[in-house]
């Protein structure tokens, strides 16, 4: 375990520049009174002009919800997502536009995450075809899950046309039923999607990633590489604690003992790792439940594991078991499961 | 909120002064009923109507623009107000059984109230035949503004689906070809990008007069989503349509658009693609046609060429 802290919903560490001025100005683009849209927030509009305000996960949340509410309009988030990347954060901005190739820019989105994605932390999976990038929950979205999907896979879609071309075949694999605004999807993602999947992700073949990114310049790279760096260290922390314990859980599974061991491994007891939890807004169950489903579809996909490997890597001890975990988290059994991502 | 009582103070203040003198001079005609007498069924019912048409007048005058139709309406409401406030009025206050003033106050407004109320429809309705000429290529046969766009003056794409599905069986019965052209700005993010939201958005008001123009009085254009238009167009067939998706494209590349801001050249081009409905519902043909913009997308030489 890294000795850092993590940072949890209440820590200010988003800088109010980056993200959150962008949705601002979508905001104030379409006339929306400043003081309506950051209601409830903590920022005033002249701090965020005069200073350099930086806010939490929570007021974040807030002003994503005000802007729902306000803009009242199904394309708000992918307006919003592709001013998102790379953005004009400065070096991490520059870290992506010099990257080498695609996939080292993916990396350095990861890697830099709680920087260029403080709410939705990108996961990367890659297996021999094919690159996968999940998208999982820092900090309890709720309500506004969708919202972040929807703008972090525009963000996404957009910073790599910007780097390697319009035509990249990107695949979305979206957690929730095909909404009615589908034509948004169609404009801003592409026609490739498949909703009511067991995951939230988005997938592209190996043979884009490799290509050199055009206006790509090594030094400028390196330079803006280190001093991201520095920013990241000089945050409270590098990821939220939910993040932290799905990267745990997906290093130990095989070998998961129980939850007093994780939290000793915390370092914490028992009830003071669930109160941490539960102060962000979840439990570890619903952890576990998340962990185990992505691992699951993971090992399908990449590994073409079995049914049998899977239940065992994920440790149930019997079929019914396992079945009735993916019947109750993604509605399909293992083998309908299997078929469906194989499609 | 605000510009509306400026814009109507007068007509505001003239009601309120003349509910307030009603009030005075029945206070000053007669005595407040003991409270054991009042009938709560009575004040419910013309008090709550009273204030129901308040509300009416006070909707309509904040809706609406001001001018001839805007006040015909105003002052029938008001009328009405005025008659119905009076005969709550009497719940309170026991007025002489000699008097008549009271009853011409109560029901003379009423009757004239409602003819001016008739007089205001009637030109209302007018004014709507006008506003529905010039909604001309924006809107057939049926109105709802929830599905107003936001960003252009054009209905969005839960409008534009309700159209295909009354479209589509009307068609098949009537043996006519129907078909849509779908137009997408090539690289219009590019444009947020570079000059912000503002300026994206009246890039596509722009673009969307300018598909306008090139239109039929029968066609239909709605905003489908971002900086994708589509076109619904009656008895037409595949080639018309073809034809007419290649003269919008021609359009949009001529468009000579200049930045709100510095007015500097914004250089814009479009993608176009037309299909004929064949035996389907509305949702399988939206997915075909974006299907197939979205080829014509990935392969711009391909098409330029075929063009």
């Amino acid at each position: 375990m890294s000795a850092r802290p993590w940072l949890d919903r209440e820590t200010r560490f988003i800088a109010a520049r980056g993200q959150p001025a962008c949705l601002i100005d979508l905001a104030l683009s379409r006339d929306i009174d400043s003081h309506r849209i950051l209601k409830g927030t903590g920022l005033f509009y002249d701090d965020l002009l005069s200073n350099e305000p930086y806010i939490s996960a929570q007021q974040f949340h807030r002003l994503i919800d005000n802007s729902k509410q306000l803009l009242a309009a199904d394309d708000s988030a992918f307006l919003f997502g592709q001013q998102l990347l790379p953005g004009h954060y400065g070096p991490t901005s520059n870290v992506l536009l010099h990257a080498d190739t695609l996939l080292q820019a993916l990396q350095y989105l990861q890697r830099f995450k709680a920087l260029l994605s403080p709410l939705c932390a990108p996961v990367m999976r890659m297996d021999e075809q094919m690159l996968y990038l999940y998208w999982l929950d820092s900090f309890e979205s709720g309500q506004n899950r969708q919202f972040l999907l929807e703008a972090s896979m525009a963000a996404v879609t957009a910073l790599t046309r910007q780097l390697a071309g319009p035509n990249l075949p990107w695949h979305y694999h979206l957690e929730y039923a095909e909404p009615s605004y589908i034509e948004q999807y169609w404009v801003h993602l592409g026609e490739h999607l498949r909703f009511q999947s067991p995951a939230s992700f988005m997938c592209l073949p190996r043979e884009h990633l490799a290509g050199r990114v055009r206006q790509a310049s090594a030094v400028v790279g390196q330079i803006a590489e280190q001093q991201s760096r520095q920013q990241q260290e000089q945050l409270a922390g590098e990821e939220s604690m939910t993040d932290r314990l799905f990267d745990y859980l997906c290093e130990y599974m095989p070998r998961l003992a129980g939850l007093e061991q994780v939290a000793a491994d915390f370092g914490m007891s028992t009830a003071t790792f669930k109160r941490r939890l539960q102060r962000e807004g979840t439990h570890f169950q619903a952890q576990l439940d998340r962990a185990r489903t992505l691992i699951a579809v993971d090992l399908y996909l990449c590994r073409g594991f079995s049914n049998e490997a899977v239940a065992s890597y994920l440790r149930f001890n019997d079929r019914t078991n396992f079945r009735r975990f993916l019947k109750r988290l993604t509605g399909r059994s293992p083998n309908d499961l299997r078929q469906w991502l194989g499609a | 909120m605000s510009t509306m009582f400026a814009l109507h103070r007068f007509k505001l203040l003239s009601l309120l002064l003349l509910a307030n003198g009603g009030a005075l001079l029945y206070l000053s005609l007669g005595d407040i009923k003991p409270l054991a007498i009042w009938s709560w069924t009575d004040i419910a019912g013309e008090g709550g109507s009273a204030l129901l048409v308040l509300v009416w007048a006070g909707l309509l005058l904040k809706g609406r623009p001001a001018g001839r139709v805007t006040n015909l309406l105003f002052l029938g409401l008001a009328c009405l107000f005025f008659s119905l406030w009076m005969d709550s009025l009497d719940e309170f206050i026991a007025l002489p059984d000699t008097l008549l003033l009271d009853h011409w106050l109560e029901s003379a407004p009423m009757p004239l109230g409602f003819v001016l109320l008739t007089m205001g429809i009637y030109h209302w309705h007018c004014e709507q035949l006008a506003i529905s000429a010039q909604m001309i290529n924006r809107e057939r046969h049926f109105r709802e503004h929830r599905h107003f766009d936001k960003v252009t003056p054009l209905g969005d794409a839960g409008y534009f689906r309700r159209q295909l599905e009354q479209a589509l069986p009307a068609a098949q019965l009537n043996q006519e070809p129907l078909s849509l052209v779908m137009l997408d700005i090539d690289e219009f993010s590019a444009i947020n990008r570079a000059h912000g939201h503002r300026e994206g958005d009246r890039v596509l008001q722009l673009v969307t007069q300018q598909i306008l123009l090139n239109l039929r009085s029968h066609d239909l254009l709605c905003r489908l989503a971002g900086d994708r238009f589509i076109v619904l167009l009656p008895a037409t067939l595949e080639a018309q349509a073809q034809t007419l998706a290649k003269e919008l494209e021609d359009s949009v590349a001529h468009l000579a658009l200049k930045s709100a801001g510095q007015g500097e050249r914004l250089r814009i081009s479009a993608t176009t693609v037309a299909l004929m409905a064949r035996q389907e519902d509305a949702n399988a043909l939206l997915k075909r046609i974006n299907v197939v913009m979205a080829r014509a997308k990935q392969a711009p030489q391909l098409q330029r060429v075929g063009a």
